[in-house]
């Protein structure tokens, strides 16, 4: 009876780690595409297809310089240059608002807008989590990167807001 | 006759392997669904795209410091569902064995606890600064953190107060207060998995996973622990009717109530009383039937060992009786097959004369054996051999001062003549063994009975200690 016990848990944790490992290899993947596609159009069109199914931020609620990316749209290399502003993200500690700096078909800077602001102890968290995060997006031109460990609701925000940016401007790696 | 009488003799062998068939694959489903539990929090983490990763020194300590932290907590919720009595697990595996293990899931369970704010730590300090002094200052400066170093020190406490050594120093009544604390930890602990943790961040599974978690545990324990009593104590109003003297400084306390039956309480199973004196109420009192229920009446037997146990010698007739129960499955319903042996030193005859009282067994399917000092009767002895008489089965008496030399749960004129419990019964292997008594002196009578050869499945204890 032990026996059968052992070897149904063993089976059963198994299955579900595997299932687990597996959906987050899916994911990762997903993310790293983005990273590591700027060269590659085939990569950029998978990328910017699994972009919207994991990255909520709406283009509705973007605004920005739309005429620019409109005229952007068809070069295959990515966006235009301009400076784009991602939609306002609603997060327990205040909403988080977000711009990026496109050059070069680059992302050359983040700019915060507005960050949580709700108790004292939020806003020292953002504003200690915002240039990390600034960092980690110009370094792997994408809003796909791992959120600050302690600012968990500001990193959401951020990348998030910073997703409909990129969206705005038609930004794809 | 004798044909109308071989039909329920053929059929009763049948029973006792079936119920320990269907108890034993509720058993191992239990097991698997604990198991599996752990996985699925572990594999919740892997599944977010957007967790850490392991792909830098600072990823990996964060990575493994939440994961540490989640399987920790997986196991504190597990060991809240298995002290909350609740009916499924008691059936299944008896109250002290699903103690058993919560007893042995809390030293992992809080080590992993301990590992979380370790790794975390250094995770997060290895991205903000070189210094690990500022680590800490960092640490303790986000949102709710310090409510979670407190749920760590309260855990600690529980801990620290629950290791054997320490344990003993305290009243069961206060260790047990001290211990309730956990509910504390685990609540406190919440806010920071809910702000800092990303886990549980809006829209992820992850999140919707432990929101439903806490619900369940946290309603088992509210329901089971506490709603519960209160309801079947009010309902049955269990007063108490008469207190006998059994032997000096041992008391049978006789309790009336309504609808007793309703309570299916099992010969061998205990309950968790509270007699309503000014002075003892805040006494928990876990006593065995001392006698199989009847409709309105419930018995219990009660030697005055410990403080508490004394004031239950003039207990006042009219004493409302709060209880909690009944529990335990030395009963019936544990029986692998058709033969039983029972076992009970001194007050440990109590539930065994419960038992035996409900036992479905043929006449010669029973033996007891009953061990004391000899130098009285053993407690409800002339009852016990009543009740053997009725249901044809054989009692022992084992009587006389313990071996000198040897440590043996036979006295020591038993042990001179070479006796062990094979001689007590042929068919040992066939035999489910029952025994109560001390907890030394119980796992003496373990011991003798696995040098025969009998099978875990077949032993069924009752302690009396805590």
């Amino acid at each position: 009876m032990r026996v059968r016990a052992t070897i149904g848990a063993v089976v059963a944790s198994g299955s579900i780690l595997m299932i687990g490992w597996d959906i987050g290899l899916a994911n990762m993947q997903a993310a790293s595409t983005v990273d590591t596609s700027a060269n590659s159009a085939g990569a950029a069109t998978q990328a910017a297809a699994a972009a919207p199914a994991t990255a909520p931020a709406t283009d509705a609620a973007s605004s920005g310089t739309s005429a620019a990316a409109a005229a952007a749209a068809p070069v295959p290399a990515g966006a235009a240059d301009g400076t784009y502003n991602g939609s306002s993200v609603n997060t327990s500690y205040g909403s988080v608002q977000v711009a990026v700096v496109i050059s070069g078909g680059k992302i050359s800077d983040v700019k915060a807008l507005k960050l949580t602001d709700q108790g004292g102890r939020s806003v020292s968290i953002s504003a200690q989590a915002a240039p990390m995060l600034r960092d980690e997006v110009l370094s792997a031109q994408s809003a796909k990167v791992s959120s600050i460990g302690g600012a968990t609701y500001t990193s959401s925000g951020y990348l998030k807001s910073l997703q409909a940016a990129l969206d705005s401007a038609n930004f794809t790696g | 006759m004798s044909q109308h009488n071989a039909a329920p003799q053929r059929l009763a062998p049948e029973r006792p392997a079936v119920t320990h068939r269907k108890r034993m694959r509720r058993a191992d489903l239990l097991v698997i669904l604990s198991w599996a539990s752990v996985a699925i929090v572990i594999a919740l983490f892997l599944a977010e795209g957007s967790a850490p990763g392991f792909g830098d020194v600072a990823s990996i300590f964060t990575s493994l410091g939440i994961l540490a932290g989640l399987v920790g907590t997986n196991l504190i919720l597990l060991m809240l569902v298995l002290a909350a009595r609740v009916p499924v697990i008691d059936r299944t595996f008896g109250h002290d064995r699903a103690m058993a293990a919560h007893r042995k899931i809390g030293k992992p369970a809080f080590y992993l606890i301990l590992t979380h704010a370790a790794l975390l730590t250094i995770g997060y300090g290895i991205r903000t600064s070189s210094n690990p002094v500022t680590w800490v200052m960092d640490m303790l400066a986000i949102n709710d953190i310090w409510l979670s170093v407190l749920a760590l020190a309260l855990l600690t406490v529980v801990i620290v107060t629950s290791l054997v050594a320490v344990r003993r120093r305290f009243a069961y009544e206060v260790w047990h207060l001290i211990h309730l604390l956990s509910y504390f930890a685990v609540l406190v602990a919440i806010p920071h998995q809910l702000s800092v943790g990303g886990l549980f961040a809006d829209g992820t599974f992850q999140r919707y996973y432990w929101i439903a978690l806490y619900v369940v545990v946290v309603a088992l324990v509210i329901g089971y622990r506490f709603v519960e009593p209160v309801i079947v104590s009010v309902r049955h109003s269990l007063v108490v009717s008469r207190v006998e003297m059994v032997a000096p400084g041992v008391v049978s306390i006789i309790m009336k109530g309504r609808h007793i039956e309703e309570l299916n309480a099992q010969g061998g199973q205990f309950f968790i009383w509270r007699f309503w004196t000014g002075t003892d109420w805040w006494h928990a009192h876990p006593l065995s039937m001392s006698a199989a229920p009847s409709k309105d009446t419930l018995r219990v037997t009660v030697r005055a060992l410990g403080k508490g146990s004394r004031s239950l010698i003039d207990l006042p007739v009219g004493t409302r009786v709060w209880f909690e129960g009944p529990y335990g499955i030395f009963t019936q319903a544990a029986r692998s097959s058709n033969r039983m042996l029972l076992v009970a030193a001194g007050i440990g005859v109590t539930p065994v004369r419960a038992l035996i009282e409900q036992a479905r067994v043929a006449p010669g399917e029973a033996t007891v054996i009953l061990r004391g000092p000899g130098d009285q009767p053993p407690y409800l002895w002339q009852e016990m051999l009543d009740v053997c008489t009725a249901k044809g089965a054989q009692v022992f008496l084992d009587e006389g001062p313990r071996p000198r030399h040897t440590e043996s749960w036979q006295s020591a004129d038993a042990v001179g003549k070479g006796f062990s419990l094979g001689a007590y019964s042929k068919h040992l292997l066939d035999t489910d063994l029952y025994v109560c008594g001390p907890s030394r002196w119980a796992d003496l009578v373990i011991a003798d009975a696995r040098n025969h050869g009998i099978k875990e499945h077949q032993i069924h204890v009752e302690r009396f200690d805590w």
